[in-house]
């Protein structure tokens, strides 16, 4: 079943144009803890279609995606005051919670819904982020890229399937039509090199 | 411990983080690893780090605007639940409040309100400034004259090192504002700069972060929130 309608991805991106800086998602994020509902608004205008589409890439399954998305943003407004700014980034707090509720819906489903191979990355330009932050995101970007071109082809695109999929190392190897523990390995030296790059 | 050697094999054991967030993890793993992350201060920030690291890669997805329906839900579910905002007018807040902390909590308030810490003061705003979990951990009372707060601790914080550092957000405005450092142990009173007296009006937001010591270096909130609430009238 495919999910994503394109009108639906215009929509999404433009809505994405005014996404907020780091600071003003971290300051709504402290509203938030202090139990300002039109601060959750604002988090939800300015987040809501990247977490969805994430949910929906691992999910793929609108209603599911929708469900897990509800989910993420009540616990967003309970959670709000666990966000430490000076750990994480506000979307990359905001992205785990959404990744973490949309593997563990995958994991609750029974066997494996979905076996066909996907593939690992849909060419679409970024949305664009706050003008503020384009430059140290863009080469955050660009350092993981960089980084996961200097893996061998296979390995990084494991690495880039489960990230992006939530697929367990049986399915991807399943997928790639490879032994578990190749799978494991791949992964597991892909991420030791991607570690390595990203701190060298 | 898991059969297939996924969790806790020695070569291993410092790629359970990555391997928790790449999602490669079956259900029984995730709960493991995450009832250590509930007590391994360094496996939770192995976590964030390679949450950090390889969060560029959901760049690569499209958004994707959820139908309006979806919002209507969370108002829904946020509205029934545990974090009623108008906390202050509840009587059994204050009941629940009285029984469960009375020693700590209703001595500070007492002494903040009756006892005079605000001399002659009307106290026409207040504030109570609740942890993740809804707790009070601070009440804060701004004076008839709108240029001295006083914040008082109502729970007994965990004893961290860092710097207690409370904010202002006035309404309307994104940027918090610095009000000054507080103890987590004993009442602080604090004298709003004149620029922000104006702006301590009920609906702003007070909150307290966690700060190296001798407050943020930036200017801006760097640490957690560990207790935030909106000022309302008395």
């Amino acid at each position: 079943m495919r999910v994503v309608q394109s009108k639906a991805i215009r929509r999404g991106i433009s809505g994405m144009d005014a996404e907020p800086s780091r600071s003003q998602l971290a300051t709504a994020l402290m509203r938030v803890a202090a139990g300002d509902d039109a601060a959750l608004r604002m988090v939800y205008q300015d987040t809501s279609a990247k977490l969805f589409g994430v949910c929906l890439r691992i999910l793929n399954d609108k209603s599911e995606a929708e469900d897990v998305l509800q989910d993420v943003y009540v616990t967003v407004w309970r959670k709000a005051a666990d966000f430490d700014p000076g750990r994480a980034s506000p979307i990359t707090w905001l992205v785990a919670i959404a990744r973490n509720r949309a593997i563990d819906r995958l994991r609750s489903w029974a066997v494996t819904r979905r076996t066909e191979p996907i593939e690992a990355a849909d060419a679409v330009s970024d949305p664009a982020p706050a003008a503020v932050e384009r430059v140290e995101l863009a080469q955050q970007q660009k350092r993981l890229a960089r980084c996961l071109e200097q893996l061998e082809a296979q390995h990084s695109a494991a690495i880039r399937a489960a990230f992006l999929d939530g697929a367990t190392y049986e399915e991807l190897a399943q997928r790639m039509n490879v032994p578990l523990g190749t799978m494991k390995s791949w992964i597991r030296r892909g991420l030791l090199k991607l570690r390595a790059c990203l701190e060298g | 411990m898991s059969a297939n050697g996924t969790i806790d094999s020695p070569d291993d054991g410092n790629l359970i983080a990555a391997e928790y967030v790449l999602g490669v993890l079956s259900a029984a793993e995730r709960r493991e690893v995450e009832r250590r992350l509930a007590r391994e201060r360094a496996l939770a920030s192995e976590v964030a780090l390679w949450e950090e690291r390889l969060t560029g890669l959901t760049d690569a997805v499209v958004p994707v605007a959820p139908p309006d329906a979806v919002w209507s839900r969370i108002e829904r579910a946020i509205g029934t639940g545990p974090r009623a905002p108008s906390v202050w007018q509840s009587l059994t807040f204050w009941r629940s409040f009285a029984i469960a902390s009375a020693t700590l909590a209703a001595a500070s308030i007492a002494a903040l309100v009756y006892v005079g810490l605000v001399p002659g003061a009307r106290v026409p705003l207040m504030a109570t400034l609740s942890g993740s979990a809804g707790q009070p951990n601070f009440v804060a009372s701004v004076t008839a004259t709108g240029n001295t707060l006083v914040i008082v601790p109502a729970a007994l914080l965990t004893n961290d090192p860092r710097a207690y550092e409370l904010w202002l957000i006035p309404t309307g405005e994104t940027r918090p504002r610095s009000l000054g450092l507080i103890q987590p142990g004993q009442p602080i009173r604090l004298d709003i700069p004149s620029d922000l007296a104006g702006r301590v009006t009920p609906d702003a937001t007070l909150a307290v972060s966690l700060e190296p010591p001798g407050g943020s270096p930036t200017g801006l909130p760097t640490g957690p929130v560990v207790a935030a609430g909106k000022l309302t009238n008395m």
